[in-house]
């Protein structure tokens, strides 16, 4: 068994997606002979050809467009944008198109497009190469939203994403692409959507999270046990449709929660995730919700980067704080 | 206004019918757009609108036959269509700004600074949230401050009044947020009393006497009317403690019955109350009471007058004292007596009379 | 991928004509030899029936808008021969791709009175057409369906099927992205496409002058790579016979073409707006002269093919079929409040269960897990 990183998994994922089932194929820029600008297509157009791996001319609302006409005629379209920073023009193709065919023609057509991005900060990246707008899309009607933590997870979940019968946004946090390596088999078992995920059990505070912030919040989690604060970490995983209960039932049992996500801080999904909280969860509060965000600044330059993101040390500050009401 | 009339179709035709209309009264065209198509002998030949404007309303219904120079339409040649101000849907319209409600203001009530689940707690536990000094973050209450404030005032968790516990609770606030109580106390010298004297028969006589002189404490007074009853009977509330709690059972018509009627019916009603078989109307309409709580102990009391009664006439513990008789101190027995009255509707003089004329009546 | 072996970095010269095809004068006179399947002038009466059933039904709509009894409804008074020349050109089994204007293309697919006054009634049960299957439902973002022809055409091309995909827009959309976007794709992977411009001269008030600098819009297909051409969009066998040709193109494997049907759009943008505002009447008044429907009667008629019976017939079947329509969109009650979400996914996700109950019995909170 040999151990890969999580956007070889998603070429794993891919692969094995378009071995079992002749209908998924891939469109994107630079994903044929060049395997994509992460490698995540790397080997796939060798294996199956140009006709299933295309290279676009540089368009991403064609990506999308085309996307959605394939998989209204019954393809499984997976179609790659470079970065995040590229995506908004995907953001019509998504909203006015894909999230709603199904429902606007009343189930006659439907759109079971899979839409993949690297996203998020931390490889010094230029500018426009490190966003983290998820809650765009998380607001879409009848759109999912699927962020991965790690290889194994990316693996099962792309996989789900591809068979699911409808359309979903798959973000890659790029920052880990590589920095986490774990043993993944490719036997083509997909992992659940719509459901959280424990990566950590704790009593006293829950840490509730998504993408390359996982690896900071687990090691805030470290660093607090020593202090004796017991840390539960949550993947949140599929951020739409959100798997309330679990963070529900985590926080009834800690009566504190942390909210941690790249993204800035107003309106970003934590806001969402809070205000489920205060709706559902109030009574088990015995701290204020706390969210720990990027600023609502536009994203620096890799001069500054380290201090937009959150950091171990910024959670294990919050957590802190929390635990302080006792 | 303009009337467009069926005009001459040529080929000497004079009428012809109507097929269908193109266009709808209300809608707006321009000349030589399509109105109406008719039938000729000839043809189905399509009329055009001779100006552009409103068609304000159409004559004419399919089938029906119109004669050349017969109204076909009526335009409107100035009026341009409202604008609608959108090319979608329909944009509601402000109310005139009279009519808009005016914003709210409201005040923002201070708050005690704990969480939910904080709150949780110190009702569970019993604890008054308000009062404790909160060490958490801010300054607000954390579950160690509710646990610290716990374990200062109780052990153990509240129960609930049951019963007549519960009724005493409730009766007893009612009656204190009505009345204006004022005692007056004084004692009576019974030294001269036969050992097997009969104190209750002796105090419901003295009431008796008492309320002779005085009526104005044997009445009923109504608060909101400011309006009083002055009894001519006197239905004397005695009260009888029991383990389960303070009955007033009454004995009706006091100043009309004989003294043995009189103890027989109490002491039945005594057993009754022990025996928890008293019937409700027992215990109802009491038009002055009598408490002999000296049969446990106390002297004097200030006790609780129960509306719509205005007096209660409270009587304490036997004693023997020294008292001044003919300029010598001589060992007195002595019955102590506090009356609580109701000052809205009794004066003190009164008030003060009917004690007097109680004790004269106990000192007999 | 392999340079342009004619020196690719130096002067290029590439000169390009567009092409105009018209048969009929807008008096219904024959002005070019008509194509063979237009020499027979009563093959030509079904095409006849079908705009004159797009008008009546268009004009009935527009009546029920005014009554309040449908929504803001986007006529397409005098752009019958456009719609109605495309679809027969194409086969059952090709797919059509509308914008919000192609009422007569979508009737000539099968797509039924009843659902297109359902559609603009404010009901989605009108996209769900009975008849063709496969149409992709009216667009309203101008332009950004123009990339899904792309997509179903390449759909055939992979699973090798003879279909071809058809996309009809405005003159406005040939300014958008996504346009550009879209035909650039079809031509560099050459699918089977056709994608038709229904240029009625005006985008809401902006007209066509103002749109863009290009003398035509055909020539954009230029820019692509592809074959454009312009047609008499009022002249329903010109645009039968362009489509045919690139359908044909498309069908042969050999591409995407452009095609530009110049025509006229006699009503306003749609029954909310006042074209008055801002197009002088005396301009709309001058295009009733070349509008389609009457053109095509008028030669009809001199071709003894048509007769004041037939209209008088003609006339009657459509206002029944047109009022039947109508009668059975106004007995059609609005849908249970539960189906806003039983169509969003294949399976509705636990976690709106709450609020499709909550949309139910009408709670006033949304209701979550």
């Amino acid at each position: 068994m040999t151990e890969i990183s999580l956007v070889e998994a998603v070429t794993l994922a891919l692969s094995r997606a378009m071995e079992d089932d002749e209908r998924v194929l891939l469109l994107g820029e630079d994903i044929g002979l060049d395997g994509g600008v992460f490698r995540a297509t790397a080997g796939l157009v060798e294996r199956f050809g140009t006709d299933r791996v295309r290279d676009t001319p540089l368009s991403e609302a064609i990506i999308a467009g085309v996307s959605v006409g394939l998989a209204a005629q019954g393809f499984r379209p997976v179609g790659e944008i470079q970065f995040m920073g590229f995506i908004y023009p995907v953001i019509d193709q998504l909203v006015n198109h894909a999230s709603r065919l199904r429902t606007r023609t009343r189930g006659r057509i439907s759109c079971p497009l899979v839409i993949r991005a690297p996203f998020g900060g931390g490889i010094h990246a230029p500018e426009h190469h490190s966003e983290s707008m998820e809650a765009m899309f998380a607001h879409v009607p009848g759109l999912r939203v699927v962020i991965p933590s790690s290889p194994h997870r990316a693996y099962g979940l792309l996989l789900a994403a591809i068979r699911n019968p409808d359309p979903v946004v798959f973000l890659e946090p790029k920052r880990i692409y590589r920095a986490l390596k774990e043993d993944v088999p490719d036997n083509g078992e997909a992992l659940p959507l719509d459901r959280c995920v424990v990566l950590r059990e704790g009593s006293d505070v829950t840490i509730v999270t998504w993408g390359a912030m996982t690896v900071e919040a687990l090691a805030a989690a470290d660093e607090l046990a020593g202090e004796g604060v017991s840390t539960e970490v949550i993947d949140v995983s599929t951020l739409k449709p959100l798997d309330a209960k679990t963070i529900l039932e985590s926080v009834h049992k800690t009566g504190r929660c942390v909210i941690v996500h790249e993204a800035p801080f107003t309106a970003g999904f934590g806001a969402e995730i809070a205000a489920r909280l205060a709706e559902k969860g109030l009574m088990d509060l015995l701290a204020p919700v706390r969210r720990v965000a990027g600023y609502d600044v536009v994203m620096p330059l890799p001069r500054l980067e380290n201090s937009y993101m959150p950091s171990a040390e910024r959670i294990a500050t919050a957590v802190r704080e929390s635990a302080a009401y006792a | 206004m303009r009337t467009f009339r069926l005009p001459d179709l040529g080929e000497g035709l004079q009428d012809a019918e109507i097929v269908s209309w193109h266009i709808s009264a209300g809608d707006r065209v321009v000349a030589d757009q399509p109105l109406v198509s008719v039938e000729t002998e000839k043809a189905v030949v399509e009329v055009p609108a001779p100006w552009s404007g409103r068609v304000m309303s159409i004559h004419g219904a399919p089938g029906d036959l119109i004669a050349i120079g017969e109204p076909l339409a009526e335009f409107d040649l100035d009026e341009t269509k409202a604008d609608a101000g959108t090319v979608v849907g329909d944009l509601p319209q402000a109310p005139p700004i009279s009519k808009r409600p005016a914003p709210r203001e409201d005040g923002m009530p201070s708050r005690v600074k704990a969480t939910p689940a904080v709150r949780a707690l110190a009702r569970k536990r019993g604890v008054n949230i308000a009062a404790i000094t909160g060490t958490g973050p801010g300054g607000s209450i954390s579950l160690s401050d509710v646990e610290d404030a716990t374990a200062q005032t109780h052990a153990g968790e509240f129960q609930p009044l049951l019963g007549a516990r519960r009724t005493m609770a409730r009766n007893m606030a009612a009656a204190h947020a009505e009345i204006v109580p004022t005692t007056v106390s004084d004692e009576a010298i019974i030294e001269t009393w036969p050992s097997n004297a009969d104190v209750t028969m002796r105090l419901v006589r003295a009431i008796v006497a008492a309320c002779h002189a005085e009526p104005a404490l044997n009445a009923w007074y109504e608060g909101d009317r400011r309006a009083r009853l002055v009894h001519d009977k006197i239905d004397l509330g005695i009260a009888v403690n029991t383990d389960d709690g303070l009955f007033v059972p009454v004995l009706r018509d006091a100043g009309n019955r004989d003294e043995t009627e009189l103890r027989t019916g109490f002491e039945a009603m005594k057993r009754d109350v022990t025996a928890r078989s008293i019937p409700p109307q027992e215990l109802q309409g009491q038009t002055i009471t009598l408490s002999n709580f000296g049969m446990i102990g106390g002297r004097h009391a200030a006790l609780v007058v129960m509306p719509p009664q205005v007096a209660i006439l409270g009587v304490g513990r036997i004693t023997t004292e020294p008292k001044v008789s003919k300029g010598k101190i001589v060992a007195s027995k002595v019955l102590p007596l506090s009356l609580t009255f109701d000052h809205r509707a009794v004066s003190g003089a009164e008030a003060t009379r009917f004690l007097m004329a109680a004790i004269a009546n106990l000192e007999r | 991928m392999q340079a342009d072996e004619e020196s690719p970095d130096k002067h290029a010269e590439i000169t390009f004509a567009v092409s105009h095809t018209g048969y009929l004068g807008p008096d219904g006179t024959v002005e070019e030899p008509l194509p063979e399947f237009a020499r027979d002038a009563s093959a030509l009466i079904p095409l006849y029936g079908a705009m004159v059933l797009t008008r009546v039904l268009d004009e009935k709509a527009v009546a029920l808008q005014r009554t309040g009894r449908l929504g803001t409804y986007a006529s397409s008074l005098g752009q019958e021969a456009v719609g109605v020349g495309v679809a027969a050109a194409m086969r059952p089994d090709d797919i059509f791709v509308p914008s919000f204007r192609e009422q007569a293309a979508q009737l000539w697919r099968g797509v039924s009175p009843k659902e297109i006054l359902l559609y603009w009634g404010g009901d989605e049960r009108g996209s769900d057409f009975e008849g063709p299957r496969e149409d992709f439902p009216v667009c309203i973002p101008v332009a950004s369906h123009f990339p899904h022809a792309a997509g179903i055409a390449l759909a055939f091309k992979l699973r090798n099927e003879q279909r071809v995909a058809i996309a009809v827009a405005g003159d406005g959309a040939t300014s958008k992205g996504d346009f550009y976007e879209a035909i650039n794709i079809a031509a560099v992977w050459s699918v089977p496409a056709v994608f038709v411009i229904n240029n009625n001269q005006w985008a809401i008030s902006v007209p066509r002058a103002a749109q863009t600098a290009a003398q035509t819009l055909a020539q954009k297909a230029i820019a692509a790579g592809m074959p454009g051409e312009r047609v008499d969009g009022n002249d329903v066998i010109a645009v039968q016979d362009a489509t045919e040709r690139a359908i044909a193109r498309a069908r042969a494997g050999d591409g995407p073409s452009l095609i530009e049907a110049i025509t006229y759009r006699l009503a306003d943008h749609t029954t909310a707006d006042d074209a008055h505002r801002y197009r002088e009447d005396a301009e709309v008044s001058a295009h009733w002269k070349e509008e389609p429907v009457g053109r095509l009667r008028r030669y009809l008629t001199d071709q003894s093919v048509w007769t004041k019976e037939n209209e008088e017939a003609l006339l009657a079947q459509v206002a029944e079929q047109v009022d039947e329509a109508v009668e059975a969109y106004l007995a059609t009650p609005a849908q249970p409040v539960e189906t806003m979400f039983d169509y969003l996914f294949e399976k509705l996700p636990a976690g709106l269960l709450a609020q499709r109950e909550a949309a139910m019995t009408k709670l006033t909170g949304q209701g979550h897990d």
